[in-house]
């Protein structure tokens, strides 16, 4: 399997106040395509850090990040729009759709970015929100859509540009159990089916659990890496 | 091109959603643009106003109006006031080679009656050549001959507005009006002159001056208030203006360098005084223009930041799903040209309409050209360029990452 996602020796230290704070301590990290990834830690462990480091929104106070053989490291601000447009799909915690905008224009507007004609924009943002299973709810807005809806929506955003990769930050904390079951699935199939690396930041281990490797972050370095026998997600369901 | 209407089609949907906001904010561009376009309108319709009205006095007319002159400090006693004379126009018709016709004229406001009302109303004393010289015509009836003029008969002519004020719509000729305790026989009508830069032509009669000075204001002797005078042409009106000059100095023994007790004055000479004017009330509404433009479009920069700090969040997750900063910048400076663009357009409609409301009351014609509908608005989309041009670079440089912290 050929890595999607190459870390070495990454760092990234933040001024606070006087003090330097190493939130991230030469990392090391190799994530194949497809993979189905869960971060865990807890906070302040730099797991958020690392997830902005992989999103190319933050950049490495040293050490190299390759994403898809390409290196990004020292890459300008616009050039990092653009990998973010072309590789990478983001999923947040609280949905971050626009307000009073419909399902299919905020699934269009990746496309919008990349000067994608209008009539194609809505073909594949509407292939898009069917992949999902919103077809129906095209023309809501977030504010007429449930939060299981609305997180679908996001992800159907994230996938409109078929990115490689994934990233999910606590795509389940605003959500019901049964909600965050049906999203789960929704990831676990992006993966296996679509060979998507998805890589899912949480500190819920009945999450982690769904999916095949878990990286525990503690103090800015990787403590624990192991391969995990995924649960269906139908099993999360059966929570007590 | 598709990304442009795209991005468009987002900044008026951002305008729309905030519409009490956007038209608040646009107040000042409108007012702003409204006294651009007032004064561009002005400008096309007020000019001819003013040709027009120096034409009505007349063609190529030279006035002499007698003023008190200063002899060492003080005001000569003597030659207070009515200085001119009809001797003078009578010299000035002389001797003045440049010059083609000669009037004069005196005129007192006074009440003025008929057998079916009455007015206050411009009684003047003139000379036969007074209509060739200031151009007024006769409508019905007939002007007063010679005999009359010498006889100093007891009749008069009627201008418009007077004839309003005095007969109502019935015909007046060769009915009586009576000044004071004269009565004086409506012998004809003039035609309308309409208002010249100094007051309505058409609210007087005109009686002979022989009459007007024995009858009206019989304290005068034979001086008049004003003496007119045609030059031959157009060219000649400076040569003409320098004989009268001569002429009267002599007169009125005035050595070279002292001050005399007149003033010549030419058409032209009213024209541009006029036109200085004019140019005073254009430099004030284009004041007022520049200052509501640039109060309008801090308002703007004041709106548009608040608006970047409200959608901080969600420059965060255009940021992410791949936005460059220049997409960012390009949004919100669309955005901020969207609203100065609508203020513009307002402010376009709020100057048509002041003009259709006053084009009666200012009695001229205002035109919206298209030159002033360009103008307008290229300024607004240069002041929403100018003023949003900071708050969409503020956007463009936001962290992602703070930004999508932000609540």
């Amino acid at each position: 399997m050929s890595a999607l996602i190459r870390l070495r020796g990454v760092c990234k230290d933040y001024m606070s106040g006087p003090e330097v704070v190493h939130a991230l301590v030469d990392v090391d990290l190799e994530i194949g395509a497809g993979e189905l990834v869960a971060v865990v830690g807890a906070s302040g462990s730099g797991k958020s850090t690392l997830m902005n480091i992989l999103g190319c929104l933050d950049r490495p106070t040293r050490g190299r990040y390759e994403l898809a053989g390409i290196d990004v490291t020292e890459r300008s601000t616009d050039q990092r729009a653009l990998v973010r447009n072309r590789l990478i799909g983001f999923v947040f915690q609280g949905f971050n759709l626009l307000p009073r905008t419909t399902a299919l224009e905020n699934v269009e507007l990746p496309l919008v970015y990349r000067g994608v004609s209008t009539r194609e924009r809505f073909r594949r943002a509407a292939h898009a929100l069917a992949q999902v299973g919103l077809a129906d709810r095209a023309h809501h807005t977030p504010a007429q859509l449930s939060g299981g809806q609305q997180q679908r929506v996001a992800i159907a955003r994230a996938l409109v540009t078929n990115p490689p990769l994934l990233l999910a930050d606590e795509p389940t904390g605003n959500l019901d159990t049964r909600t965050s079951h049906e999203v789960l699935g929704l990831l676990q199939e992006l993966s296996e089916q679509h060979g998507i690396t998805v890589m899912i930041v949480t500190h819920e281990t009945d999450i982690a659990a769904c999916t095949r490797r878990i990286i525990t972050v503690r103090d800015g370095r990787i403590f624990r890496d192991e391969p995990n026998a995924a649960r269906p997600a139908a099993a999360v369901e059966s929570r007590p | 091109m598709n990304a442009l209407a795209t991005s468009l089609r987002m900044a008026v949907t951002a305008m729309l959603r905030q519409r009490l906001r956007s038209m608040l904010t646009s107040v000042g561009i409108s007012i702003g643009v409204a006294a651009v376009v007032l004064v561009a309108a002005l400008g096309t319709g007020a000019r001819g106003e003013i040709d027009k009205q120096i034409q009505s006095l007349g063609s190529n007319v030279i006035f002499v109006f007698s003023q008190p002159a200063t002899k060492s400090g003080a005001k000569s006693r003597a030659n207070m006031g009515m200085g001119l004379t009809e001797r003078d126009a009578e010299a000035i018709r002389r001797e003045a080679t440049a010059v083609t016709a000669v009037t004069v004229y005196s005129e007192v406001s006074a009440q003025v009656m008929s057998e079916l009302g009455n007015g206050k109303i411009g009684v003047m004393g003139v000379d036969e050549s007074y209509f060739e010289v200031r151009g007024y015509e006769v409508a019905s009836g007939r002007r007063f001959n010679e005999s009359e003029a010498q006889t100093k008969a007891k009749v008069a002519l009627i201008a418009p507005t007077a004839q309003q004020k005095l007969f109502g719509n019935q015909d007046p000729v060769g009915r009586w009006v009576r000044v004071g305790k004269h009565p004086f026989r409506v012998i004809g009508t003039l035609r309308s002159k309409g208002q010249s830069p100094f007051e309505d032509q058409d609210d007087r009669i005109l009686i002979p001056i022989g009459t007007w000075r024995s009858r009206v204001v019989p304290t005068l002797g034979d001086r008049v208030q004003l003496v007119m005078a045609s030059a031959k042409s157009a060219e000649h009106s400076g040569e003409a203006e320098r004989q009268v000059k001569q002429i009267l100095m002599q007169r009125h023994q005035i050595a070279e360098g002292e001050e005399p007790d007149f003033r010549v004055g030419t058409q032209q000479e009213f024209q541009k005084m006029q036109e200085g004017i004019f140019t005073v009330l254009t430099v004030l509404l284009l004041s007022v223009a520049a200052i509501s433009l640039l109060v309008g479009g801090v308002g703007v920069m004041n709106i548009m930041l608040v608006g970047v700090t409200e959608r901080t969040r969600e420059i965060g997750i255009r940021m992410a799903i791949g936005a460059k900063p220049a997409d960012i910048q390009a949004q919100f400076l669309l955005e901020s040209i969207a609203l100065t663009l609508f203020g513009g357009l307002a402010g376009i409609a709020l100057a048509t309409g002041l003009m259709l409301a006053f084009a009666r009351d200012l009695g001229f014609p205002m035109q919206l050209s298209g030159q002033a509908v360009a103008v307008a608005l290229g300024t607004s989309a240069a002041i929403g360029l100018t003023f949003g041009f900071w708050p969409a670079r503020r956007a463009a440089h936001l962290d992602p990452i703070e930004a999508l912290r932000h609540e």
